[in-house]
């Protein structure tokens, strides 16, 4: 059986939110709701360093849904809306969640997102606040994002363009690409190539060379969640940004 | 009298009405009417639940210690009691259905339950406890019910029965027989319901201000402290002030006040535990309760105190009764909603960071779930506090669940028998 994974290499990864913004279009999120966020470590603003001059470090960390092994929101969920499918794959049932967010109070990395308010409506605040005139898409059933509904084998509603209201949503690793042998829109997004998307349980998988032999690291694996997205630290890099301007120059 | 009374049941329908249409409105608008946000997802509705569950087990104790402890003092208000402990575990279920964000589909909770999590117990726990102390209040008043019969409205007196004076005295007898026997079913139940809401949130290792062992026995302790003291308001508005009851009344203010002592024991208790450390997400939620949500723990500390003060040292006055009884209702209730600033405020994913030779926390923070501000005036999407504050309508809708609460409570009073008749 495959088990799905992501190797995230922090030394590639510029900050640029590309995957953030790429997962946004690809999966239709509503206003205000991220699956993916990319943060400056340490920073109250991104793309902000920390430390004291000259002793500064400006380490970028993306954090998708972690598709925990041991996952706590699929133990909490009163309805099994949110369940793991033999593949690795967290997901959420959009026909069977009753929100009562718990599972957002369960998740310790703050991946999950609730529906506050209808599709309609937070697209129509979202153009509002941003400055359109018009308030909304010229074709109001218009979304971006993959156009179809998606189904799992069980017939499980795990994608459609617009989300019911009331329902709690998170990051699927872009199942109804993965279901078609196509990667996550972030990997194929990523301009610096950080990321890696495979079958942890096949050897010779890409992802499964990558790490082995390499020091990766999970978040919070004190927490015994046991995440599927592995992390390769930040080599340090010398002088200023890793280019040295000594004496040759 | 008759014209306050009036009053204060015509003031209590509005609130519940204006409650009603706050919901209405939250029904139409989204859970975007509340202030909770993603970094925040639970606010009072959810405490408001944790109070209700604390003040439905005050009213099962009570009754099953008359046959359980030989309590006989607690006899005459044994009805008053089991009433309340049934209206507030009806309350405990009413608060909820606000904060799901799917009412429609609750069905799923019956057809899909996932036994690993705490909620689907809570509910069979909280609807049995509702189911046993709507038996033991009908077991305790049947006798009265035969001899009288109960008045609807619209209806007339159904219930009745013919009886001479021996059938009556031989259904007391039976009533009391019955009600020996639920007892032991009642007292565990009680004692369950706020075991299995405590779990709910003390489950959850990614919270460190609820994880851990002591969360239960805080609970049941507060709902020792907040149980007898919502009996004693019930009974004195059905009852009065009696001097015959005095007893009754000096044995559910000590066991409140002890309550409430042994309560702030274990809270403290735990702590000091957090402080001695001094450090990571234990201290860190302990430090935002003694900085930012200074006031509330004040509150609670306070009023907590000033009920055991009261309830000890006049445990005989009517007026100090009540004054008691109010403030351990306010101080609880501030503690139960101390329950979640902390929880939510600390984010669990943390990453160490270290500034000025110095290790920081530094927590990574979540998306709101709504564009706030405008082009001009951008406010964060993501972010790592929420000073969370109820809004308006989830006041309106919690006040009018309260004031249902109390209607319901004043309205059964006048239909059922709930004086005991003097033998």
């Amino acid at each position: 059986m495959r088990k799905l994974g992501m190797v995230i290499d922090l030394s590639r990864c510029i900050g640029c939110r590309s995957c953030a913004v790429v997962c946004k279009i690809h999966n239709s999120l509503p206003p205000g709701t991220w699956w993916q966020r990319v943060e400056t470590v340490g920073a109250k603003e991104h793309m902000i360093p920390t430390g004291e001059y000259p002793d500064l470090s400006e380490v970028f960390l993306p954090i998708p849904c972690q598709h925990c092994e041991n996952a706590p929101c699929v133990k909490v969920c009163p309805v099994g809306a949110t369940w793991q499918r033999e593949d690795g794959l967290v997901l959420v049932d959009y026909e069977r969640c009753i929100g009562c967010r718990y599972c957002m109070t369960a998740c310790p990395y703050g991946i999950r997102q609730f529906n506050w308010q209808s599709s309609d409506d937070s697209f129509k605040e979202g153009f509002k606040n941003a400055g359109f005139e018009e308030n909304w898409f010229k074709d109001k059933e218009y979304r971006y994002g993959y156009p179809l509904d998606h189904r799992t084998k069980d017939g499980r509603l795990v994608f459609t363009l617009k989300r019911p209201r009331g329902i709690v949503e998170k990051c699927t690793f872009c199942v109804q690409y993965v279901d078609q042998g196509l990667l996550p829109a972030c990997v194929r997004g990523c301009p610096g190539n950080a990321r890696t998307f495979g079958d942890l349980n096949d050897p010779n998988s890409e992802i499964s060379k990558i790490i082995r032999g390499r020091d990766v690291f999970k978040l919070l694996s004190d927490l015994g969640t046991e995440p599927k997205v592995f992390y390769i630290p930040p080599s340090r890099k010398e002088g200023k940004g890793g280019i040295s301007y000594g004496k040759k120059l | 009298m008759e014209k306050n009374y009036n009053n204060i049941v015509k003031g209590l329908a509005v609130v519940a009405v204006l409650g009603l249409v706050a919901y209405i409105y939250q029904l139409y608008s989204g859970l975007i009417v509340t202030n909770m946000r993603n970094p925040f997802s639970w606010g009072l509705y959810v405490a408001t639940w944790a109070f209700y569950v604390g003040t439905a087990a005050g009213g099962l104790v009570v009754s099953s210690a008359i046959y359980l402890f030989n309590a006989r003092q607690l006899k005459p208000i044994a009805r008053v009691a089991a009433l309340t402990a049934f209206l507030f575990a009806m309350g405990a279920m009413i608060i909820l259905l606000p904060d799901i964000g799917r009412p429609d589909r609750l069905y799923n909770m019956i057809i899909h339950p996932n036994f690993k999590s705490m909620l689907p117990w809570d509910f069979i726990v909280l609807s049995s406890y509702a189911v046993v102390s709507a038996i033991y209040t009908y077991t305790l008043m049947y006798p009265d019910i035969a001899a009288k019969g109960v008045k609807l409205p619209f209806y007339g007196v159904v219930g009745r029965k013919e009886l001479t004076e021996e059938g009556l005295a031989r259904l007391r007898e039976e009533s009391d027989k019955k009600a020996k026997r639920l007892a032991p079913i009642a007292l565990p139940l009680a004692i369950l319901i706020h075991t299995v809401t405590a779990w709910v949130l003390a489950t959850q290792f990614a919270r460190s201000w609820w994880y851990g062992g002591v969360l239960a026995p805080t609970f049941i302790s507060a709902a020792l402290a907040t149980g007898p003291a919502i009996v004693i308001l019930a009974s004195l508005v059905v009852f009065g002030y009696k001097d015959k009851m005095e007893g009754t009344y000096t044995l559910l203010a000590k066991v409140s006040a002890v309550s409430a002592i042994i309560m702030l024991f274990m809270y403290y208790n735990d702590f000091m535990i957090r402080f001695w450390w001094h450090n990571g997400r234990d201290f860190d939620a302990l430090k935002l309760v003694f900085t930012k949500y200074i006031f509330l723990h004040a509150v609670e500390v306070i009023f907590i105190l000033l009920s055991a003060y009261i309830f000890i040292k006049y445990p005989k006055d009517p007026k100090k009764l009540v004054q008691g009884s109010l403030s351990v209702i306010v101080g609880v209730f501030a503690h139960r909603f101390l329950l979640l600033p902390p929880a939510y405020n600390i984010i669990p994913l943390r990453v160490p960071v270290i500034m000025h030779n110095e290790t920081v926390e530094w927590s990574y923070p979540i998306a709101v779930g709504q564009i706030r501000g405008n082009l001009n005036n951008p406010e964060k999407v993501f972010v790592a506090y929420w000073s969370y504050v109820p809004s308006i309508v989830e006041i309106a809708v919690t006040a009018g669940v309260m004031a249902f609460l109390v209607l319901a409570f004043l309205k059964l009073v006048q239909i059922l028998p709930v004086k005991e008749v003097e033998q």
